[in-house]
């Protein structure tokens, strides 16, 4: 009996030392860039290790953000939100009444329109980027707001109807059938029934959507050049001159935060949601 | 008394006459009509763009096919040393990513699956790289690795581990690993809650005849909890092994290929050839090989799925 004990707290000494091994890992990193965006150059470079910070030190935050930075983080912050914002609301515009109709209504080829959605996520994104990068040029919009939120919106599209099509997959069907016996149009069930009943999906496809357009890197990498029209993800890599770790840092954590905020404020709905369509 | 509301509705709807289908058809069409228009003109249009560009040679002053060259650009690419390392490293790179991330994802989703002091502060630490752009999180692992003031030196030196700060990022197969290692803790958020999710979806019913059988815990796992996980695990790792294979933010952020074009994958080839280069027909080749390997792997692990499941029913 007791050599039982002995081996269930030697469990449970391992159980949490492999816990702490595990938060380590994943949390550091982040810890380590944290603190460097808030440590002096000084500090930086000198090879004082000290995980626990004696100042912390705002400065590169605002040299960053200050107007005509080597780092056009200004620009692209502003051109971010502007172009993942209009991304998100066009693909909601298209994806809500498709989802509707793929969850709901007779769509001849239903299930190959999904799979063609799908799919696309597995493809090599350069296939599209090479000549949708021709027709810009050719169109003379490459370059600006509109090229980025036109090619965004079709990476970020089939995944906004995916999520929403779970979301009404789970809906209970009554309502709507009640409503269709007393009148409702398909339309008006669309927009008096599920619209409403889809709100959390439509939020959450919303913050999927702003997300998956603020990250993007390669796309604005190849359709951009003019620094007046960066991304925020790309911005630190558009000066010609290495900038100091510090300030890399303090980019760095920039183009993460809003990511980091939306992420954690809705973590709940967001794991809920991409659950149920894993359980399928 | 709702329920038979929606029966009788169902029922009158069955009976309906076609029109009324038919109706609903070309309903249902308009509604899908603008996404589909959207999803052909930016994915079907211009993947066939690609595909017709593979065989010519694209004037990149005149923004249109200079010539129609064949095969030439596939059989550039096959003669180029380079190119065929590529494919390879692409394939290890996705392997070592799939297979890393898979490992990872479930030793920490069995840790969370157990009952322990802080499990929900871990539970969100885990999650925490996934809300972390590939972007930023190059700019995070470069930073670790970096010669002169990286965390990684600085804790292997004062463990009197290294003698010297390295260059970590100078020796080509090192800098493919950091690399993967950046991918890798990008994944697990991802693997963690998916097999997580498989974990707690097994009946405890098992575990607990199998505990009054006598099983230890290393032969519950072996016999009844890794096979039964199999079929979470093998699609996940799947689906890392095709993203990884397109990786591209984070080796543009450590590397840019190098050194010496060491990390450079098929898809930071495409870029390289397309948009450093602007050889647009070579790019398009290259893009097209790559996809052919990525169809190659799904088929590969298909047939291995296939045979594996025939064997277990042999038994």
């Amino acid at each position: 009996m007791t050599g039982r004990r002995a081996r269930e707290q030697a469990s449970v000494v391992l159980i949490h030392l492999a816990a702490l091994v595990v938060f380590l890992l994943m949390a550091f990193p982040l810890y380590g860039l944290l603190l460097t965006s808030l440590q002096p150059e000084a500090i930086i470079r000198s090879r004082e290790l000290s995980f626990i910070p004696s100042t912390l030190y705002f400065e590169h935050f605002r040299e960053v953000l200050a107007e005509g930075h080597i780092v056009p983080l200004r620009e692209g912050l502003i051109n971010s939100a502007t172009v993942s914002t209009l991304t998100a609301v066009l693909c909601l515009v298209i994806a809500l009444p498709a989802a509707y109709a793929l969850s709901r209504l007779h769509v001849p080829g239903a299930r190959g329109i999904l799979a063609t959605l799908v799919s696309v996520y597995f493809l090599p994104t350069t296939i599209f980027l090479i000549p949708m990068f021709v027709i810009l040029v050719r169109w003379g919009i490459d370059d600006t707001i509109f090229s980025l939120v036109i090619a965004y919106s079709g990476f970020v599209l089939p995944f906004v109807i995916w999520i929403l099509k779970t979301f009404i997959d789970r809906l209970p069907r009554e309502v709507e059938e009640a409503a269709r016996i007393d009148g409702c149009s398909h339309w008006q069930v669309l927009t008096r029934i599920i619209l409403p009943m889809a709100r959390p999906g439509v939020l959450a496809a919303f913050i999927f959507a702003f997300i998956l357009s603020w990250v993007e890197f390669l796309t604005p990498l190849i359709f951009t050049s003019n620094l007046k029209m960066t991304t925020v993800a790309l911005g630190m890599f558009r000066s010609t001159i290495d900038i100091q770790v510090g300030q890399q840092a303090a980019a760095a954590v920039l183009t993460l935060l809003p990511v980091a905020i939306l992420m954690l404020v809705f973590q709940r709905l967001i794991t809920q949601i991409l659950m149920a369509g894993a359980d399928r | 008394m709702p329920d038979r509301i929606a029966d009788a509705g169902t029922e009158i709807w069955k009976r309906s006459p076609g029109t009324l289908r038919r109706r609903e058809t070309a309903f249902s069409t308009a509604l899908v009509a603008p996404a589909l228009i959207l999803v052909a003109g930016i994915y079907l249009y211009p993947a066939i763009f690609t595909l017709v560009l593979a065989f010519a040679d694209f004037d990149m002053a005149a923004l249109e096919i200079g010539r129609w060259v064949g095969l030439k650009n596939f059989l550039d690419l096959f003669a180029n040393a380079a190119f065929v390392d590529a494919i390879w490293r692409t394939i290890y790179f996705g392997l070592l990513i799939a297979v890393g991330s898979t490992i990872a994802g479930f030793l920490i989703a069995l840790l969370l699956n157990q009952r322990f002091y802080g499990r929900t502060l871990l539970r969100v630490v885990v999650v925490l790289p996934w809300a972390v752009p590939p972007v930023v999180a190059g700019v995070l692992w470069g930073q670790m690795f970096h010669a002169d003031v990286g965390f990684v030196n600085a804790l292997l030196y004062r463990l009197g581990l290294i003698q010297n700060y390295q260059i970590w990022f100078g020796d080509g197969q090192t800098a493919l690993h950091i690399i993967a290692i950046a991918e890798i803790w990008k994944a697990i958020p991802f693997m963690v809650l998916f097999i997580l999710a498989g974990l707690q979806g097994l009946p405890p019913q098992l575990h607990e005849a199998a505990a009054v059988d006598g099983a230890t815990a290393l032969q519950r796992f072996r016999y009844i909890v890794f096979p039964l996980m199999l079929p979470v695990l093998i699609p996940l790792m799947l689906i890392q092994f095709v993203w990884a294979m397109k990786a591209f933010d984070t080796i543009f952020v450590l590397t840019r290929g190098g050194p010496a074009g060491r990390t450079t994958t098929l898809n930071y080839f495409v870029y390289v050839e397309g948009f450093q280069s602007f050889d647009l027909g070579r790019a398009s080749a290259a893009a097209y090989s790559l996809l052919m390997v990525t169809l190659a792997v799904i088929l590969v692990s298909i047939v291995l799925r296939r045979l594996a499941t025939s064997r277990r029913i042999s038994e």
